[in-house]
């Protein structure tokens, strides 16, 4: 990448206008060509990366006013919305009056070593520049599912709502490759900011200098932005932003579908494992399915590009969930549709010209292809299922990154799983009498479908959600005991409540044989505690301020 | 529409065209919506830094904002508002047509019906109630150019003499504090001064959220060396500039005074200071060194609340620097004794010569961006280039300069803005003109003014911005052009005069106040006689340069071109006063004895917090702006209170609460609450931009009888718990 400027300055004659600031807050080029040996270093690099050394922000604490014009230059840089901010300023503070002593961060990209946000992206939308090392986020490749957004532990990457896709600081790439200062560089009156080369192996081994009161440790995903910091800021400073922790987005969609997909998983196992599988069963799993399936595709951000997220299946758990169930989908499919074709009747198979197929030999094997095909579907669902709990195990959220998340997942699958298959097996029969049925010559199996496995299910659940909220209120972590905090509060409280009151309304109804009830209450206790976990998590992020003006959430 | 709604909904990235990145020739790499066709050379018009600016102009619409890296002021480098100045200009809440109350309500009239019938008002008012019974309100938002125009306008004009700025609210103070100690208004420093002084002692001057671009002033100076400068803040308050100075004195509120004399007891005696200037230019310095002979370090740290070690160090270090700067701002002014601390500020700078050189100067950071031209221009506290009312040749100066009769210059002031509040209030002003500025928010104790509002007969504002809280009350509404939109200077806080140029047309109806003006002139039948020949603001630069000609504030040495192309030109040069001969009658500098007092509402058991009030560095005074621009706003939605952690734990009340700020004259509800270390046990602190939770509800109606500036900064209020009512 060339670097024309220093050799601009030098050459003197070029438009005064060019735009630089010199470290010492100088005037550039105030000095006649000819006179201009030295030059007081700039707040970019002035040479080539060499092998192993990547860009990075220098942010000097020290220096920062908190006058927020970089902010203002950054949105006007990159012509974003007022609620997004690519740069932001964020507040810390302690000691006592008089000795009082705040000062400011101003962050954008980290530009880490190991970032989240490129090992996450399930449409390998992020790269890290291998000249520069800048990572950058590519909107066209973009399909807006906000993973990124979940795995930065500086909560960098920001969805823009009216575009349908993310968008992140970039160290404006497109400024420097001309030799020119990022925004925000250039904005600063303080000179505060700088981009600086650094050596990437030396880093990975000595980060120190990237930690900072109010930052994430810099360690999980090694930041490379170095700060300056005043003498003893880490014993004196704290961030202020935390008297206020917000309600994160319910993301309703997700809710819905990991439910329902989780649902229909735990009630194809059970069904399978009790032999009571009927085609009318099977459709509505499958119906179900579908449905999940197309909420979470309009969860998107732009979901005509859904397909993109299977591309990357061996790195991303958002790529595998995908994979997982839409081979889940397509399994759970075919087992419907062989089970029609097993139960047609002989003079319909003969007017659909299926008797080629259909022949006596290999309707020997169809019980046992039908049973293969709901097994293979059942792995599939599982794999699915806890592909999809480990999307939300990112250290980013630490409410999410706990075993309970996938404990949680498969539990509520066999919670539902334990009462759904009940209450059809009450409503199939009824469906069986239904006129257009009748030509398909559908029977009403009789089913052993056992309800202690709803009792003990419940119960389990319940259990989990209990340990969790303890570990949560206990923890040394901030982010956890805000999430406890947060539960804790009039608003979500009652949710809460509802929460453990659901699993013992179905166990009540499922005593008293009233398995719709139960199925309900099941149904109503796994989207509670759904909602509560998206709402209710805390994830990391730099300090803000006081007001949280910034802040995206 | 729909089918865009349905191509965004499936996933087509609909608005991908506003996220394209262009090269500017100019700047380079930037979104393609910021590329401008041209880019035009201008001022701020937010606070008295006075930055140069360029505003990138595509298509008539002004889409970006940059420093002028030429501009000796602030070489490139903007505040985050100068660097969305360009969104005001195409704002929603812009004023667009004339209004006129009919009914009850505003509706929209024809400019003729507009002026016509403000003219028919104001005169039957005058006729009926006598000249003076017109009250104007001006400011510091205006061109220099209209700001001379209107003096004219009111004075001779409409003939009242009740005419004031609202820069009364700002920076009065400082303007009698100067004519105090050296016979005329006038900063006699530069910034430039900030970079070469060894000492820089900022009180009452929050310039990190104030003008922070300021700052880079400091950051230089330091880069000199090492130890080169000593950065003292005074301040009750840790600032975000106490927190970048090198010493900060946290003193007792409104101890500055003490403060101040303590210091030149210091350097009295222990010979800190500058005997032959003292005896060559400034006169009363006996009587002074025997009156501050009683603020003795011990004495003054009981005042201030500091220690002496302290007190000591500062004298010294200001005593012993071979340059030394004082800068003040609201923290100074904002107060019923600001004249006379500015004084007391001007007695350090005497006693010690450091005043008319490099890096040395009692130096008054203004406000408003034309702060200082309504100051050298404004036909309110004095007569238009410095003169004096009592002056009978001043005057007689004027009347040849404008060919009238001597006679109709007025011999004294008028009344001084709160005094023609009052006046409303007590019924000897009927009438009242605002121009450019929102004395619902910005004026002290609002329940004397709304009362003054509503007893008006007839109210005309004149802004760029409708509705604002003051237009609520208006009965006419002239929607005027703002920065950006018309030609002319502004003068800075350093006498720059910086030339700010038209970057856009005013939107509707909007027209410049300075063609308001004229076209007033003309209905007055007064157009010929006072503005002969005139078309634009120019020709009034021309008549103002022939008028201050010869004054202390001359701008007959430079052309606007000139201006434009220095990036602007300080009249006095970078010091005044370099000769030591001072505009009093024996040319000498006074030196005033000044008592300190306390601050006039003490706060007692029931009262038992001083509330003190300020600024924030994203919004800019009543917010008529800077509410418009949806970065800033986004920044700092609502106004806060800040309580120390001691005072909090007191009331049991925590971080975020809602609480109401209730003083004995009404009281500020439903605000958030920052429990923060910033501000001392016993003190609380509200940014006083916000007419939601309006600061100026509580604040007191008590005024500096000099200056007539109120005092902003003091005020004794208890704390409560917010609660909803249905109310």
């Amino acid at each position: 990448m060339s670097l024309p400027l220093i050799e601009r300055a030098e050459d003197g004659n070029s438009d005064g206008i060019v735009r630089m600031t010199l470290a010492d807050l100088g005037r550039p080029f105030e000095a006649p060509p000819q006179v201009v040996t030295t030059l007081t270093p700039s707040l970019i690099p002035t040479r080539k990366l060499e092998e192993g050394e990547q860009y990075r922000f220098h942010f000097n604490v020290t220096k920062c006013i908190g006058c927020r014009s970089c902010e203002i230059a950054c949105n006007e840089q990159n012509g974003n919305p007022a609620d997004i901010m690519w740069r932001r300023i964020g507040e810390i503070e302690g000691g006592t009056y008089p000795d009082t002593q705040r000062h400011y961060l101003s962050m954008g990209c980290n530009h880490c070593l190991d970032a989240e946000c490129i090992k996450g992206c399930p449409v390998d939308a992020y790269k890290k520049d291998p000249v520069t090392g800048i990572v950058l986020h590519s909107a066209d490749a973009c399909i807006g599912c906000q993973y990124c957004v979940w795995n930065c532990p500086y909560s960098v990457p920001q969805f823009n709502e009216a575009r349908g896709v993310v968008g992140k600081c970039d160290m404006c790439h497109g400024r420097l490759t001309d030799g020119l200062e990022p925004a925000c560089v250039n904005a600063c009156p303080e000179a505060a900011i700088e981009i600086e080369i650094v050596n990437k192996t030396a880093w990975r081994v000595d980060y120190a200098a990237a930690e900072s009161p109010g930052m994430p440790a810099a360690g999980l995903t090694i930041s490379t932005t170095r700060i300056t910091l005043p003498p003893n800021a880490a014993a004196k400073l704290e961030r202020v932003d935390t008297g206020r922790i917000q309600q994160e987005h319910a993301h309703l969609s997700l809710v819905f579908m990991t439910t329902l997909i989780q649902a229909v998983t735990g009630s194809l196992i059970l069904a399978l494992l009790c032999k009571s599988i009927d085609p009318l069963f099977l459709t509505i799993l499958l119906a179900i399915t579908a449905v999940a399936l197309n909420i979470s595709i309009f969860h998107l951000g732009r979901p005509a590009y859904a397909w993109r997220a299977l591309k990357m299946w061996r790195r991303s758990w958002l790529s595998r969930e995908v994979l997982g169930f839409g081979l889940f989908f397509a399994a759970l499919a075919a087992t419907t549709a062989a089970s029609w074709i097993v139960e047609l009747p002989p003079q319909l198979c003969a007017n659909l010209h299926l008797s080629s197929i259909l022949r006596p030999d290999l309707l020997h094997f169809a019980p046992f292809i039908l049973t293969a095909l709901g097994w293979s579907a059942a792995f599939f669902g599982i794999a699915g299922t806890i592909a999809s709990a480990f999307i939300y195990l990112v250290p980013a959220r630490p409410a999410w990154d706990m075993s309970h998340t996938p404990i949680d997942f498969l539990l509520s699958a066999a919670f539902i799983g334990s009462t759904l298959p009940l209450a059809l097996s009450l409503a199939i029969p009824h469906l069986a009498h239904l006129p257009f049925l009748h030509p398909l010559g559908i029977y009403a199996q009789p089913t052993n479908i056992p309800t202690w496995p709803a009792y003990l299910v419940a119960a389990l659940w319940m259990l989990n959600h209990i340990i969790r909220l303890i570990r949560l209120a206990k923890s040394t972590v901030f982010e956890e005991r805000a999430t406890a905090a947060l539960l804790n509060t009039s608003r979500l409280q009652p949710y809460v409540l509802a929460l453990f009151a659901m699993p013992i309304a179905a166990c009540i109804s499922t005593l008293f044989g009233l398995f719709t009830c139960a199925t309900l209450a099941a149904f109503a206790a796994v989207l509670l505690g759904r909602y509560l976990f998206f709402v209710s998590v805390v994830p990391l992020n730099m300090a803000l301020t006081f007001t949280r003006g910034g802040s995206h959430s | 529409m729909i089918l865009r709604n349905l191509r965004r909904k499936l996933g087509i990235d609909t608005r991908q065209s506003d996220y394209t990145f262009q090269k500017d020739p100019r700047f380079g790499h930037i979104a393609s919506a910021r590329v401008a066709d041209k880019w035009v050379k201008t001022t701020c018009g937010y606070c008295s830094v006075g930055c140069g600016m360029l505003i990138g102009i595509k298509d008539g619409k002004a889409v970006a904002a940059r420093g002028n890296p030429e501009h000796p002021v602030n070489l490139g480098k903007l505040c985050p508002k100068g660097l969305s100045e360009h969104h005001i200009l195409d704002a929603p809440g812009r004023a667009t047509q004339p209004l006129l109350r009919k009914d009850g309500k505003l509706v929209p009239v024809s400019w003729d019906e507009a002026l016509d019938t403000m003219v028919e008002k104001f005169r039957g008012v005058q006729e009926r109630w006598g000249k003076d019974a017109l009250g104007v309100v001006g400011t510091g938002q205006l061109l220099t150019e209209e700001c001379y125009t209107l003096g004219k306008l009111v004075q001779l004009g409409f003939g009242t003499r009740n005419s004031d700025g609202n820069t009364t609210l700002c920076m009065a103070s400082a303007v009698s504090g100067y004519k105090l100690s050296f016979g005329s208004d006038g900063p006699p420093g530069s910034y430039k001064d900030m970079e070469t002084a060894d000492v820089i002692l900022l009180i009452g001057a929050n310039i990190a959220d104030n003008h922070p671009i300021l700052c880079q002033r400091l950051e230089r100076n330091r880069a000199r060396g090492k130890d080169c400068t000593t950065v003292i803040a005074v301040d009750p308050r840790v600032t975000k500039t106490a927190m970048l100075s090198d010493i900060h004195l946290p003193v007792k509120p409104r101890s500055d005074i003490a403060l101040l004399n303590g210091i030149a007891h210091i350097l009295i005696r222990d010979g800190l200071i500058n005997l032959e200037y003292i005896a060559r230019h400034t006169t009363g310095f006996t009587q002074f060194a025997s009156f501050v002979a009683t603020f003795t370090p011990e004495h003054v740290a009981e005042l201030t609340g500091l220690n002496e070690e302290q007190i000591i160090r500062v004298a010294h270090l200001y005593g012993r620097a071979k340059a030394a700067f004082i800068g003040w701002t609201m923290g100074v002014n904002h107060s019923s004794q600001g004249a006379v601390t500015v004084t007391a500020i001007n007695n350090l700078a005497l006693i010690t010569g450091n005043i008319g050189r490099a890096g040395a100067a009692p130096f008054s950071i203004t406000g408003q961006c034309n702060a200082m031209g309504t100051r050298e221009t404004g036909f309110t506290s004095s007569l238009p280039g410095y003169r004096k009312f009592d002056n009978p040749k001043d005057r007689e100066d004027l009347a040849r300069l404008w060919n009238i009769d001597v006679d109709r210059i007025p011999t004294a002031r008028g009344l001084a803005y709160p005094d023609i509040i009052e006046g409303a209030v007590s019924g000897s002003i009927k009438a009242l003109w605002f121009i450019a500025t929102n004395p619902v928010v910005s004026f002290p104790n609002y329940s004397v003014l709304e009362q003054a509002l509503r007893s008006v007969e007839f109210l005309v504002v004149q802004d760029g911005f409708f509705p604002t809280p003051t237009s609520d009350f208006a009965h006419l509404v002239l929607p005027a052009a703002i920065w950006g939109e018309k030609e002319g200077t502004y003068t800075n806080s350093e006498r720059r005069v910086s030339k700010a140029n038209i970057l856009v047309s005013p939107p509707g109806k909007a027209r410049p106040d300075f063609d308001i003006f004229l076209d007033l002139a003309s209905r007055l039948g007064v157009k010929a006689e006072l503005y002969p020949n005139w078309t634009s603001t120019h020709d009034a630069f021309l008549e103002w340069q022939r008028v201050s000609s010869g004054r202390m504030c001359d701008y007959s040495n430079f052309t606007w071109q000139q201006i434009e192309d220095e990036g602007g030109l300080q009249w006095g040069g970078e010091s005044l006063y370099t000769d030591g001969i001072f505009p009093t009658a024996d040319g000498k500098a006074i030196l005033h004895s000044v008592p300190c007092l306390p601050f006039i509402e003490q706060p007692n058991a029931e009262y038992d917090l001083i509330l003190n009030t300020g600024r924030t560095v994203e919004h800019w005074h009543t917010r008529t702006k800077t509410s418009q621009v949806e970065m800033l706003n986004h920044m700092v939605p609502n106004a806060w209170l800040e309580m120390n952690p001691v005072d909090a734990t007191r009331l049991e009340l925590r971080p975020h609460d809602r609480v109401n700020v209730v003083s004995r004259r009404s009281s500020v509800r439903n605000l958030e609450l920052r429990i923060t270390g910033i501000v001392a046990p016993g003190q609380v602190f509200m940014p006083f931009h916000f007419s939601e939770t309006n600061s100026n509800r509580v604040t007191l109606g008590g005024f500096d009888p000099i200056s007539r500036e109120p005092n902003f900064k003091q005020c004794a209020v208890l704390v409560e718990k917010y609660v909803k009512t249905l109310t």
